[in-house]
């Protein structure tokens, strides 16, 4: 197939030597060894790949990019193993959906034109916001997260009122769509490259109208999809892409902030989008350890070596993610440290959802927050509310 | 997909009742409407004179579980160590296993349990029936197998039974006439020990001379089971000379300590049990030359098995040969007379006659002459008036049903009635015999008398399935050579694995093996087997052995079901219940925490990891915990979400972008009804179903999750409405809580996303509230409409 032979092409994937350093420190290929990087690179260079192609393998990947990090022929795995998707999704292959495919509907129903959502009634009277600026906050899936993983008491629009916040106290009042939609990561990562298109299109559209000229995300994922993917599939954007630590710790404007004390320690946990993917390790440590008092303690997987928190794009959540999540809580609580820190809303719904294994009797069991929730805690403002 | 909208009723069912076969797709796992019924029964308790459930208990041994094994063999026979060593197994004849290659040897797997059980000795096997202290007190003449098998019953039914024995050791003809090498004495001694230990007395050396005294010093009824203790001789000449004597009077003197020296040259008359054990005993005792002689063909001998084993120890067997004359000298033996036979034509039951051919004598030389022909009972001691009917054969004569002899609350039964017979069908007396004695004292029947149990007689049909050979277990050991040195046993007991092994052979024949181990493992108290016979011989849900036919339940298997007018339908099933995709489940329990039935369990791998698992006997497949699993693993039969999917898709297709003139504009109302109320109501609706209705037909509201309502309304559906039954009324009676629940979560995401909530609704209905039903269509079909179309279709 033409699309096969392209994406070994422009994947570097003909480089690979069959060395398996990829299946050597691929996670999933650790818990599930039916799973290989390697044979899935091999097998659709032979030509095989239609026997992977039909099993749950071709949904395995995290696309965590750790097999890139070691990779010495510079295979772009991650990229190579989507497009392979992409094929077979066109051939019929459907991923395995977590939560009875509840957020495919959504991402797919989202692709609506005339959507007409509701999606800032979370937006309290303290937080302030403006109808025209140079920035804009794109708040992502938060209100949807919010709303379905209210039992396991994650809640993700905590994240959207404390990024407001610190905006806030920057001294920007960011402006917010009334009608955004999902950026399409999860289409795209599931090879769903037409509905991808559909919903980048919408929000182009509504942010082009909007004249901002900075958009600032709290989300890795949107932030990656953004500054990487939308560029590839639509040419140079017309705004920057900025993520809220790049904001904040990058001194990018004129207000530093002044954080206050938490006498805690913590680690923190990179996000697989925000660190290999798009090299953001430093400027939220930096944010960390501008609050006064705080301990930053390093996990033994850290920085590019971060392990993923175990299912991405919900699909194929299955036993390997669950020990995924368990190994990566493990190496928290060895740190010592009191919060596991993580700046993804995901990594924190995965890594919550694998505390509540019962046989744990509780021995994982750790405080996890979310960066833009801490700092915003810190906030001079927040501590005098208190 | 679309068959979920096939109608499949049991009225379609009757429909095709001239078909040979159906398949009937969405049965239930519960006990519905649908009952399953116990197909027959197995040659092999057919063929046992006490109905041992052998192929139960032969199962069970496959699995391992001898102490529940030895338990199901004691509900019919006090004596498994004792009939695992000596019952003529009329079992292993019929065991259709012998078609393929061989017998499953059924004798040597209850002697393996019971052997096996006594070593462990640890806790005794339970026997059902507690151990009361008797009002009524029962008198039992005779401690034999039947005498004894009568007094454990009495025992156990609450009454004080005592036994008398003449001899000075219990046990009758296993004590005194089967040799220890056959069977030794600890294991008897053993056995009538648990029979002492449930309260009766056994009395060895007390003759009762006159049972009616008994009833004069206050026992409520006799049971006389005296056995056949008199050996009998031919009639020949000579026989009456010294050390001519009968196989009885040599076994009962040798076992009891007060034999006679036998000389090196012992000849045996006959080739029955008695005959056989004597040589062998002979052989023992030092005799150099043992010599049996048969008058029949060496095809037609009685226990070619145990003619075989003598031959090997050196017993010298002679077929088609009678002795005409014992030779003496000085009034003692010095040989015997023979003459040669050869076979006639066929009497009226199939035996050829043998007749003697002229001038064939010839003459063998012994030191004893052992005659092993006959027993018959020693009537000898009874008072000159007693009151009993003799038969001309010198037995006692009874009325077959009672065993009620002519004097009031005297009954009899085993050899002493029969003449000799097999050990298993003196229990099989002694069962009869107390249920009789329990019927007299109390009025009552003690249970009613099973039909003939060859009716349900089940057939094996190998051709259509043909087992793999598999060799019947040896289990002779020793050197052959070296068993005539000594008393001890000769048969070795198999190893743990090889009866195991031996067990696997058995083919399974009828499907239900009635172990009774799913009832026993229902703790849901679903099942219950009936008792054969009696009214309603149903109710049996699952094969509680599982093997190579039936791979983990999942494979569909013939039911009867019992259609609206009671009559029998065939039909294949497989059942609606859940099962666990290993791989994808992340041991989150949710699935534990929603299933009311308890069906789910959370287990640790032997690698550590914790995954759900699903107890299909009890899962009644709801699907509730299919619609709480966050990662798909379980999965409920039939209703796969990918096959709801597949159903929404074609219901729905064009719906998306389609365009809207005509038939588009009505709205598209996808309807996910319950089994249990709502989709029958819909299926044979009585009013209009609007065109754009389409109905899916689930088995409980609560296994649809908020993903498929939304999958609904992404694919175009305008309005989807959620029908089950009332939250009292609910048939899983949680199902109901499960889809508030996801309906609410629904709402809230609709409400985010910007989709009126009024295009989703749950309303409930019982399943009798038809007119509730359109009106309910009726109005949602109406607001759909005002609302227009859901905004994906445009």
């Amino acid at each position: 197939m033409d699309e096969i032979a392209e994406a070994i092409k422009q994947t570097k994937a003909y480089y690979c030597l069959d060395c398996g350093k990829c299946t050597g420190n691929c996670p999933v290929s650790l818990f599930d060894k039916a799973y290989s990087p390697r044979v899935m690179v091999k097998s659709v260079i032979l030509g095989e790949g239609e026997k992977l192609g039909k099993t749950r393998l071709l949904w395995s990947c995290l696309s965590c990019k750790m097999c890139e990090e070691r990779c010495p022929s510079d295979v772009q795995y991650i990229e190579f193993q989507r497009r392979i998707r992409g094929v077979y999704r066109d051939l019929g292959q459907r991923e395995f959906c977590s939560h009875g495919g509840a957020f495919q509907s959504l991402m797919r129903i989202m692709t609506a034109p005339k959507l007409k959502q509701n999606r800032l009634g979370w937006l309290d009277k303290d937080l302030s916001v403006s109808k025209r600026g140079e920035d804009l906050y794109f708040v992502g899936c938060l209100p949807y997260f919010d709303a379905f993983f209210e039992d396991l008491n994650v809640h993700t629009l905590n994240t959207a009122r404390s990024t407001i916040r610190i905006m806030n106290g920057l001294g920007i009042k960011p402006m917010l769509l009334e009608n955004e939609r999902c950026c399409g990561h999860d289409m795209l990562w599931a090879g769903d490259e037409d509905n991808f298109k559909r919903l980048a299109e919408h929000n182009l559209k509504e942010i082009e109208k909007s004249r901002a000229k900075r958009v600032v995300f709290s989300c890795p994922e949107g932030y990656r999809t953004f500054k990487l993917d939308y560029p590839r599939y639509f040419g140079k954007l017309k705004f920057e892409v900025l993520h809220l630590s790049e904001l904040m710790a990058g001194g990018s404007s004129q207000n530093p902030l002044s954080l206050g004390r938490l006498n805690k320690a913590v680690t923190y946990h990179d996000p697989c989008r925000l660190g290999r993917h798009m090299g953001l390790y430093d400027p939220p440590r930096e944010l960390l350890k501008s609050i006064g008092d705080l301990e930053l303690r390093e996990m033994y997987h850290n920085k590019h070596t971060a392990l993923c928190c175990g299912t991405s794009a919900w699909m194929n959540c299955d036993l390997a993610s669950k020990q995924i999540q368990m190994m990566r809580l493990r190496e928290a609580k060895q740190t010592g440290a009191q919060i596991l820190v993580t700046a993804c809303p995901k990594c924190q719904i995965h890594l919550t959802c694998a505390m509540k294994d019962t046989h744990l009797g509780g021995s994982l069991d750790i405080e996890i927050r979310d960066l833009a929730t801490l700092v915003a805690d810190s906030l001079p403002s927040s501590k005098r509310k208190k | 997909m679309g068959k979920v909208a096939e109608k499949e009723s049991i009225a379609d069912i009757r429909a095709l009742l001239e078909q040979e076969e159906v398949v009937l797709h969405f049965p239930q796992a519960e006990l519905g409407p649908y009952t399953l019924r116990r197909v027959k029964t197995s040659q092999c308790k057919v063929a046992c004179p006490l109905g041992t459930d052998v192929k139960g208990y032969v199962g069970l041994i496959a699995g391992g579980e001898f102490k529940k094994s030895l338990e199901l063999i004691k509900e019919t026979n006090p004596f498994p160590a004792i009939c695992g060593r000596v019952c003529m197994h009329p079992c292993e004849p019929e065991c259709h296993r012998g078609e393929v290659d061989e017998p499953v040897a059924i004798r040597m797997l209850k002697r393996f349990v019971a052997d096996y059980e006594l070593k462990q000795a640890s806790e005794k096997p339970k026997v059902r029936g507690a151990r009361k202290t008797g009002q009524e007190r029962v008198a039992i003449v005779g401690s034999g197998p039947a005498g004894l098998t009568a007094a454990s019953d009495l025992a156990r039914l609450g009454f004080s039974v005592t036994v008398f024995e003449k001899l000075p050791v219990a046990g009758g003809m296993l004590s005194v006439g089967i040799p220890p090498f056959r069977l030794p004495r600890d294991v008897i001694q053993a056995e009538i020990a648990a029979i002492a230990d449930l309260g009766v007395d056994i009395r060895t050396k007390k003759e009762v001379k006159d049972p009616r005294r008994l009833l004069r010093q206050g026992y409520k009824a006799v049971f006389m089971a005296t056995g056949a203790h008199r050996g009998l001789k031919l009639g020949i000449p000579g026989e009456e000379l010294q050390h001519s004597l009968d196989a009885l009077t040599f076994l009962k003197g040798v076992h009891l300590g007060s034999g006679e020296r036998l000389g090196n040259r012992v000849v045996i008359i006959g080739a029955g049990y008695a005959a056989l054990d004597s040589a062998r005993t002979a052989l023992r005792l030092g005799s150099r030359h043992v010599d049996v002689i048969f008058r029949r063909s060496k095809q037609e001998l009685p226990y070619p098995d145990l003619a075989r084993e003598a031959e090997r120890e050196g017993v010298r067997l002679h077929c088609h040969v009678v002795p005409v004359k014992v030779l003496g000298r000085n009034g003692r033996v010095r040989g015997v007379t023979c003459a040669k036979m050869r076979s006639g034509p066929a009497d009226e039951v199939g035996r050829r006659q043998p007749s003697s051919i002229k001038g064939s004598e010839f003459s063998l030389p012994a030191d004893t002459v052992i005659f092993a022909i006959h027993q018959e009972p020693d009537l000898s001691s009874l008072p000159k008036n007693h009151s009993f009917e003799i038969s001309p054969w010198n037995t006692l004569v009874v009325e077959p049903e009672t065993l009620a002899t002519k004097t009031k609350g005297i009954f009899a039964g085993g050899d002493a009635v029969s003449g000799p017979k097999s050990v298993i069908e003196a229990i099989a007396v002694g069962h009869k015999a107390a249920a009789s004695l329990y019927h007299y004292l109390k009025g009552k029947e003690l249970k009613p008398a099973p039909k003939d149990p060859g009716e349900r007689q089940a057939e094996v049909v190998i051709e259509d399935w043909v087992p793999e050979h598999k060799n019947r277990m040896r289990t002779l050991r020793e050197a052959p050579k070296s068993w005539r040195n000594h008393f001890h046993e000769v048969e070795h007991l198999p190893s743990e694995e090889s009866a195991r092994r031996e067990a696997g052979r058995c083919l399974m024949c009828g499907p239900c093996s009635e172990c009774e181990k799913c009832i026993a493992e229902c703790h849901q108290k679903l099942l219950a087997l009936s008792v054969p016979g009696t009214t309603g011989e149903q109710v049996l849900v699952r094969i509680p052995w599982l093997s190579d036919r039936f791979p983990n339940g999942h494979e569909p298997w013939e039911v009867h079901i019992q259609g609206p007018a009671g009559e029998s339908l065939r039909a294949l099933a497989s059942p609606v219940v859940c099962q666990v995709w290993e791989e994808l489940c992340r041991g989150c329990a949710e699935c534990a925490q929603v299933c009311e039935y308890e069906a789910r369990k959370m287990v640790s791998r032997e690698d550590g990891v914790v995954v759900s698992q699903v107890d299909q006997s009890i899962c009644r497949g709801c699907g509730a915990c299919v619609t709480v699993c966050p990662t798909g693993a379980s999965i409920l039969g039939h209703f796969t979400e990918a096959r709801i999917t597949e159903t929404l898709e074609h219901l729905l297709a064009g719906s998306v972008g389609g365009k809207r003139k005509g038939e588009g504009a009505r709205p598209h109302i996808v309807c996910f009804g319950c089994n249990w109320s709502a989709y029958p109501l819909l299926e044979r609706a009585e009013f209009e179903i609007p065109a754009g209705l389409h109905l899916i037909r689930v088995m409980c509201l609560g296994s649809v999750n908020s993903g498929l309502m939304l999958r609904a309304l992404e694919l175009g559906a305008d309005g989807v409405l959620m029908l089950g039954c009332t939250s009292e009324k609910c048939h899983y009676s949680f199902g109901n809580r499960v889809a508030e629940t996801q309906v609410d979560m629904a709402h809230k995401l609709m409400h985010t996303l910007g989709i009126e909530k009024q295009r989703l609704r749950l309303e409930t209905i019982s399943s009798g509230e038809s007119t509730k039903l359109k009106r309910i269509i009726r109005l949602f079909a109406t607001k759909m409409s005002k609302l227009g179309p859901n905004l994906l279709r445009s």
